[in-house]
């Protein structure tokens, strides 16, 4: 939630022209005949700033009915930074000569400089002694575990898809202090640490990898039954990517059977990534089974495997129970590798680059340990928990092996908190105040906001070298992160939530409405809006491409959802729009998380304008507010605009809805699933709105040109998103003077995204922690 | 998405099942060693956004007759009691403006306000199911099982200013701690009885369990260190990892002989079926195979997540749940959401079909020794309020608890008075929680 601010109504009307004061004030001091003081050094509120406002504007700006609610006689030194809204406002109108208003006395310009010079200088302060907040100790979500997993590990395995939801807060489920641990978290922590492990670490020795029918792909031709048999009643295939740890000699077995017809025996055909390893004959005669085996040389990897029925035979002219032939599987089995020794995986070679002589267990071990929790606790690991490791290793080797020890020490890094928790570690004895990061701990958090995983060689070399942290290398850094692939995690994880992308698949459009949004649409409309996203950012283009652009990404069936010719294939492209298409607003993903199964909700799309391009969310319905009137409306008799006009009708409904009805309006020619429409069936529709400050529009164009005037919002609410997201706690307070450095910065570069990242990069509240004892 | 079309059928559950697997996988439980101690379990199934409140509601008392939405509840009718009137003062608004969701999704099984955050500083109560599992959860491999069919809230606040954490979860450890909820079949299956991987690894169960240990001595003493320097609210964080670790130690040592997959007949579920009905049902069939087993005697279950706008197409509504729920009076969407909440009552009505014909050692069925209530924390979808609750109490917990009944209670009893009955029951007498001003009348 924004930091508290001064009270939205009030800040509005602040905002609103004050031309139209007039003759409210009735104090008609004359203007020249100010006392002119002495020079004095230094400035002060009580002798600059406390008198001038009362004399030239409490006259207005006091009591109980104080104009825009500004009660300026309550203003003090102290509350300047919780106040620090109005302040700036006050700077703003002073120093642009708006207040006081024309015709009233006015102060002389030595008295206005002098009070000024003491607000600026004070907020100036404020923002340098500005508290850079504290993250709570974060776990990795599950987007993250899966990435640091590949990263780590090199193995594209995602244990984390099992793993129960993370909680949201703040609009993004990474946040330290919703985050928590269940116990149900933790076993799923431990077996998939072992999982891990075990696919990894290969322990020498003979295996069986067993593979049920069931668990295989395919049914077109074939019937899975109740006892386990897949039955193939006519040619058809099933198969499965099956992973082999260690490549080697193995020993293939299928249990199989048939039924017998006709003058050959059912043949069961393997396939091994797509080429035929062996053609099988079946001769047993089912229920009766057989186990046909043949050797098989593999390499470790994954290899599609695949069994077929290839000789169906069906003739009613044969004796009975002699005119059908079947084929009948019931598992497909791996036992191996046996022989010689085949090399290992690449991960394996990773963590265990050599295997030890009978002398070298010992040091071997504890090179290659340390080695691997260095990287998996993303800072060099202490003497103290590498004697502890060692034995862990220790009890593995116990009646193991090398190999063995190795893969216990592996689960135990995996699953020690060091690993699951991005700690920040206060040195030992500090006293209150403000640290710096240290080069890790920096590298950590930079990873994490732009590829949502762990630092890479790169990152962990220039931290070891403690060069991370200077200015140029930071600002290098990002540029090359940004430019790496593993940042579409900054689409996936934070374009998906910040423009909740991912509702698309809880949201289910009415098929009899809406046909062809199946799983397949609704992905496509999400890849637009991610690559839209990636490519503002990888191109550095200005964040007002969010709200209006001439272009966006298609493949051809999105193209032909959208009515657009001449896309062909399933890559997505850069396609040029027209208006009233361009930016997020007008893409078929938003504008379908926006809407109801049935129809469209302009409500709930004003909401989303305001939560997620304004960071301005409307204050939730006052208590005891009630629901509409119960009269049953029959909704195919009034239009929805109609419907809606309830909630502006009732004063205390009104407030909020009329806030965010206008912009849904607006939107009211994309239908519920972002298609254009003129009419909403029978009814013609009405798209102009009329926002809270007066400002109308007709039609999604001149609704985007409103909110492109308001950038400089748009590119604070930006800021802050990405400053919760990147950090993993909510905006507060403290944090206003780094979004003004970030947004002024933001604005002297035309407010490009790229630019808008590094700022929030090397802002304070990036690069620095209050320390934990001042809490 | 791991959608299927099927499910798997487990083989054999009913009577066949029901003896010789509770006998082979005889743990430490009272089911062996002590008869005169009654195993009672707890489950606590949630439907949400409220229900179509004039056709849940029998219209006279005492005798049950089933009205529209609980007609499916027909051969099981004699099994179960209607309370109506419950309510749960914690569940209003009280001042903290709207949420009523989550609000009162939170206090279903709390009785607790909750606070109303977005982010940091969640703070609710322990939930009844809780306080049971900590009493007797030691008799069994998992102190509690938690079950749904909804992820948690995907991006976002969930409810006007409430955090997705309590309109997601029933069940709180603590008052900060929600007990995340599996959604997945097969992932339930093989937490309960293991996933087979033993066999392949070729190692000795014995070892294991040294090599598990001692990984499980390695953390711990990484998450003591780390907790000697961490601020204020890390160290919350920290407790929740090293409680957590803690509970897996335990279990360890205890539970070595426990069913593993091989031993039990039961066939492993494929993954989450693509029908919504199905996926109910195989979950119950998780939650009495994990009673059966004795695996845990404690279960909550949600149905969806509070303010679901699931759309059931499958019964002739393409519109979302939510959105119907708040009919306005509208006589069509009156219908539909009676519909969607008798769909629902239908998956019941196989729950508790399916655990009435199971015989137990012991004596009785599973629903004879089982408490199960059923229900949602909102009366009327529209109104969202929380008198009036939609409640039903299967089963007997172990007790000549008089079934077959509807009862109406006055207006303002309180829901949590049920739950002190409940615990009574299950031998942990509490005093108090949330709003209850003693046990329940008329139950026992």
């Amino acid at each position: 939630m924004p930091f508290r601010a001064f009270p939205m109504r009030k800040a509005a009307a602040l905002g609103l022209s004050l031309a139209a004061l007039g003759a409210a004030c009735l104090e008609t001091a004359s203007s020249a005949s100010t006392v002119i003081r002495q020079k004095s050094p230094t400035v002060s509120f009580v002798s600059d700033v406390k008198p001038m406002l009362a004399k030239y504007c409490a006259g207005c700006h006091s009591g109980k009915d104080a104009t825009a609610g500004l009660d300026v006689t309550k203003l003090s030194a102290a509350d300047l930074m919780d106040e620090s809204d109005i302040w700036n406002r006050v700077v703003d109108r002073l120093s642009k000569d708006e207040m006081p208003p024309k015709g009233m006395p006015q102060p002389v310009a030595m008295a206005k400089t002098r009070a000024l010079t003491w607000i600026k200088n004070a907020l100036d302060k404020e923002c340098r002694i500005a508290d850079p907040g504290r993250v709570t100790i974060r776990r990795l979500n599950r987007e993250e575990y899966n990435n640091t997993v590949r990263d780590l590990m090199g193995v594209n395995f995602h244990p984390a898809d099992d793993f129960p939801s993370d909680d949201v807060g703040y609009g993004f489920d990474n946040i330290g202090d919703v985050l928590s641990v269940s116990p149900l978290l933790m076993e799923k922590y431990l077996s998939a640490a072992e999982k891990i492990a075990h696919k990894v670490i290969q322990v020498p020795g003979v295996k069986t990898l067993h593979i049920e029918s069931g668990d295989m792909s395919g049914g077109a031709n074939s019937s899975q039954r109740d006892d386990g048999w897949r039955a193939f009643y006519s040619e058809g295939a099933m198969e499965k990517a099956v992973d082999f740890p260690a490549g080697g000699h193995y020993r293939l077995r299928i249990r199989a059977a048939g039924d017998l017809a006709g003058p050959e025996l059912p043949k069961m055909e393997v396939k091994v990534d797509g080429k035929v390893f062996q053609v099988f004959e079946v001769g047993v005669k089912f229920p009766n089974a057989t186990v046909v085996e043949a050797p098989i040389d593999l390499d470790s990897g994954t290899h599609k495997i695949s069994v077929a029925f290839t000789n169906d035979y069906y003739n009613t002219k044969d004796p009975p129970g002699k005119q059908d032939r079947n084929l009948y599987v019931n598992f497909v089995e791996f036992v191996g590798p046996t022989g010689a020794q085949a090399p290992m995986s690449p991960a394996y070679l990773h963590i265990i680059p050599t295997q030890p002589t009978p002398d070298t267990v010992q040091p071997d071990a504890r090179r290659d340990i340390k080695n691997f929790a260095t990287r998996a606790f993303r800072r060099p690991v202490t003497t103290q928990e590498l004697d502890r490791l060692m034995t862990v290793f220790n009890v593995g080797l116990k009646d193991g092996s090398f190999s063995s020890g190795m893969q216990i020490a592996v689960e135990a890094v995996l699953a020690s908190p060091n690993f699951l928790f991005r700690a920040e570690l206060d040195p030992k004895g500090s006293k209150a105040g403000v640290r710096t990061l240290d080069d890790y701990e920096l590298a950590t958090r930079l990873s994490y906001f732009l590829w949502s995983s762990m630092p890479d060689d790169e990152l962990f070399q220039l931290a070891a070298e403690g060069k991370l942290h200077k200015d140029a290398v930071l600002k290098q850094q990002v540029e090359r992160m940004l430019a790496d692939s593993k940042a579409n995690a900054l689409a996936k994880n934070f374009a998906g939530q910040w423009l909740q992308l991912r509702k698309l698949s809880i949201i289910f459009p009415d098929p009899q409405r809406f046909p062809g949004v199946d799983d397949a649409m609704k992905k496509n409309m999400a890849t637009e809006t991610e690559t839209y996203f990636m490519y503002v950012l990888q191109n550095n283009r200005p964040i007002t491409d969010f709200i209006d652009s001439n272009y966006t990404f298609v493949n051809q069936k999105l193209a032909e959802f959208y009515g657009m010719q001449g896309v062909t294939g399933d890559q997505f492209q850069k396609v040029p729009v027209e208006e009233p298409r361009g930016g997020v607003l007008t893409q078929a993903s938003v504008l379908t998380v926006t809407s109801n199964p049935t129809r469209t909700s302009p409500t709930k799309r004003g909401k989303w304008v305001l939560e997620q391009i304004l960071n301005a969310p409307p204050p939730p319905p006052p208590p005891g507010v009630g629901t509409i009137a119960d009269e049953p409306k029959k909704l195919s008799a009034t239009s929805l605009r109609q419907l809606m006009e309830e909630h502006r009708k009732n004063p205390m409904c009104a407030a909020c809805h009329a806030k965010m009805d206008p912009i849904g309006f607006g939107m009211e020619n994309f239908d519920a699933v972002g298609k254009w429409r003129t009419k909403d069936g029978q009814f013609t529709l009405d798209t102009t709105g009329v926002l809270p400050d007066g400002r109308s529009f007709s039609g999604p164009m001149e609704l985007k040109q409103i909110l492109l005037k308001d950038k400089a919002k748009f590119a604070r609410a930006m800021a802050e998103k990405l400053l919760t997201y990147g950090l993993g706690r909510g905006v507060e307070g403290a944090d206003k003077c780094s979004v003004d450095a970030i947004v002024q910065s933001s604005a002297t570069s035309g407010y490009r995204f790229e630019d808008l990242v590094t700022q929030v990069v090397e802002s304070d509240p990036f690069r620095k922690t209050r320390l934990s004892t001042a809490q | 998405m791991n959608t299927i079309d099927r499910r798997t059928l487990l083989k054999g559950i009913g009577t066949a099942m029901a003896l010789p697997m509770l006998e082979r996988m005889l743990p430490l439980t009272a089911l062996a060693s002590t008869p005169k101690v009654k195993v009672v379990r707890n489950a606590y199934l949630f439907v949400v956004n409220g229900v179509e409140i004039t056709h849940w509601t029998p219209a006279a008392d005492g005798a049950l007759v089933l009205p529209n939405i609980l007609e499916p509840l027909a051969d099981v009718k004699n099994n179960l009691n209607v309370l109506t009137g419950l309510t749960q003062h914690y569940a209003f608004a009280n001042g903290d403006g709207p949420g009523d969701h989550a609000r009162s999704c939170a206090c279903w099984l709390t009785g607790v306000q909750a606070r109303k955050t977005s982010g940091a500083d969640i703070h609710n109560g322990v939930s009844v199911d809780q306080i049971a599992a900590q009493h007797i959860g030691k008799y069994t491999k998992f102190p509690s099982l938690e079950i749904g069919c909804e992820r948690s809230g995907l991006a976002g606040d969930c409810d006007s200013g409430y955090s997705c954490a309590y309109s997601s979860n029933i069940s709180w450890k603590d008052d900060h701690t929600p007990n995340a909820k599996e959604i997945n079949p097969r992932l339930v299956f093989e937490r309960l009885f293991g996933n087979g991987d033993e066999e392949e690894q070729g190692e000795s169960l014995a070892r294991r369990q040294i090599l598990k240990q001692s990984i499980l001595d390695f953390v711990s003493e990484d998450a003591s260190r780390l907790k000697s320097q961490l601020g204020r609210k890390d160290l919350m964080k920290m407790d929740e990892y090293f409680t957590a670790v803690r509970e897996i130690e335990d279990r360890l040592v205890r539970f070595e002989n426990s069913p593993t997959y091989a031993a039990s007949q039961a066939q492993k579920p494929m993954g989450i079926p693509g029908d919504y009905g199905e996926h109910i049902r195989l979950m119950a069939d998780m939650m009495i195979l994990a009673f059966q087993a004795d695996l845990t005697r404690t279960c909550t279950f949600m149905f969806a997540n509070d303010g679901s706008n699931r759309t059931f197409a499958q019964i002739g509504v393409p519109e979302g749940h939510h959105d119907m729920s708040h009919h306005g009076g509208d006589p069509a969407k009156l219908a539909k959401k009676r519909a969607i909440d008798r769909y629902h009552i239908e998956q019941l009505a196989y729950t508790l079909k399916k655990m009435q014909s199971i015989e137990e050692a012991q004596g009785g069925t599973l629903l004879d020794n089982t408490f199960l209530m059923y229900g949602a924390g909102i009366s009327d979808g529209n109104a969202h309020n929380h008198d009036n609750l939609p409640i039903l109490l299967a089963g007997k917990g172990g007790t000549n608890l008089q079934t077959g009944r509807h009862i109406r209670y006055n207006d303002g009893t309180p829901l949590d008075n049920l739950y002190l009955d409940i615990l009574d029951k299950m031998g942990v007498p509490t005093d108090h929680m949330g709003d209850s001003t003693g046990k329940l009348q008329g139950i026992l």
